[in-house]
């Protein structure tokens, strides 16, 4: 059996000048696992992913993702750490480019080509045409398109993990499915591992293979 | 009234004849313009991105002074740029008094401050959720950099049409440091100022047109741009 793709020991965070608000003794989240995360507003959940995504640091405990011990000098180059875990938080906008570009966007950041036809099965793995969407820029989507935009931007780099933050969001039902959908292809076959947290029990059950529940920064549940 | 058509009809006379005086103070005001503006955007688009951008110690001084200089009257950035062009102040030697380098420099100290002030603006605004965003996608430093350049875009060019209109329409500095001599420093502004005083009012209607169809297409620039800023 492999090693698990993240391995919290220890971890404690915080925003700066502000006491710890996640506290996490220990966690183990295995390759290719979709894991669910709940709780109220303001339980952690946003920080665990944050600090999942490398877009925040442990103020103490250790952290291996990938076989490697995310250290200082890890973090210099965090960049490189944050291509293989990519985040969609629920503050993620969208670039003022045409959505085709925002799609192309983190390829071109790696130096990568973004051919068409790629783009185009990003956009159709979140429901959304390219013949009909491609072109259009982005003041002229409505919330829900931006946010399945936004998710397109991220399948299509097909990284190591993948962490989103209230992905079905101001979605429609039939939206939704669009994202479960994403999630378990992104899983079935790049072997993607998924963090996400939401808010919609439901769903969320219906995607994950475990969810934890969060309170005051504490994992205190787990189904 | 017919003073106004009178005067207008000589002015359209004065524009489609390309009267050579008239057409002097507009290519004036062409070379004096495009030489503070780009004076303007070279020094002020980085100085306006490293202030809205990075977190410093003295940053809300630097912020103070760059409004402070937005506010102050052109007469006294004027009277400031003649004090140091005069032959008897410290860089009298240069020669700048009375000619269009002299005044490209006074202008560009009342252009710089907008362009500074409206960059940092931009790149204030678009920072909080464009930086986690670019981030997470796996930008490094540099990438984050022109990402957050490249979306204050249309802001920056809000900055420039800004600027430019202040610039082009600026007569207390254009008076004072370029000394409104024919052929040579009169720009549209300081030619109506003076042919008016004269009485004659169809030169000063045929350049105010000229600066009135310069300011409806700055305007138009700004609105659009302000839409696309803003979207």
């Amino acid at each position: 059996m492999s090693a698990p793709l993240y391995q919290l020991r220890g971890v404690e965070a915080a925003y700066a000048g502000e006491q710890s608000v996640l506290h996490v003794p220990g966690l183990d989240i295995a390759r290719g696992e979709i894991l669910g995360l709940a709780g109220h507003n303001g339980s952690g959940k946003s920080t665990l992913l944050k600090l999942l995504g490398f877009l925040m640091n442990a103020r103490t405990g250790s952290l291996v993702f990938d076989g490697g011990l995310v250290d200082h000098a890890a973090l210099r180059s965090g960049h490189l750490l944050r291509r293989k875990a990519v985040l969609l938080g629920q503050d993620t906008c969208l670039l003022k480019r045409s959505v085709a570009a925002n799609v192309a966007y983190g390829l071109k950041l790696r130096g990568q080509p973004a051919p068409r036809q790629r783009i185009a099965q990003a956009l159709a793995l979140v429901g959304l045409d390219f013949a009909q969407y491609g072109a259009r820029p982005w003041m002229r989507l409505s919330g829900g398109e931006a946010r399945r935009v936004a998710l397109a931007a991220r399948l299509i780099l097909d990284p190591l993990a993948l962490l989103l933050d209230e992905p079905t969001t101001g979605l429609d039902r039939a939206s939704t499915e669009h994202v479960k959908r994403a999630v378990l292809s992104a899983r079935a076959n790049h072997g993607a591992t998924l963090v996400i947290v939401s808010h919609d029990m439901a769903w969320l059950s219906s995607c994950a293979d475990r969810v934890l529940t969060l309170e005051e920064g504490r994992i205190v549940g787990g189904l | 009234m017919d003073y106004f058509s009178e005067g207008f009809a000589r002015a359209v006379e004065l524009l489609l004849s390309l009267d050579p005086e008239t057409f002097s103070a507009v290519w004036a005001t062409a070379a004096v313009t495009a030489m503070a503006l780009a004076a303007s955007l070279a020094i002020g688009l980085p100085l306006g991105f490293a202030l809205g951008h990075f977190r410093f110690p003295g940053r809300r001084v630097a912020r103070l002074f760059v409004d402070w200089m937005l506010s102050l009257p052109t007469v006294v950035i004027g009277l400031i740029v003649y004090a140091l062009f005069t032959t008897r102040g410290p860089l009298g030697e240069w020669g700048l008094l009375f000619t269009v380098q002299g005044m490209g420099i006074g202008l560009t100290l009342l252009g710089l401050p907008i362009i500074i002030a409206m960059t940092a603006t931009a790149v204030e605004s678009t920072d909080v959720r464009l930086t986690e965003t670019v981030l997470s996608l796996g930008a490094d430093r540099m990438q984050l950099l022109f990402a957050t350049l490249s979306e204050a875009r249309f802001a920056m060019a809000l900055a420039a049409a800004s600027a430019f209109g202040r610039i082009v329409s600026e007569v207390g500095i254009a008076m004072m440091v370029g000394g409104n001599i024919k052929w040579h420093t009169r720009t549209i502004t300081t030619a109506i100022a003076l042919e008016t005083g004269k009485g004659e009012f169809a030169t000063g209607i045929a350049l105010g047109i000229v600066l009135m169809l310069v300011a409806l297409v700055v305007n138009l620039l700004v609105a659009l741009l302000r839409r696309r800023a803003g979207a």
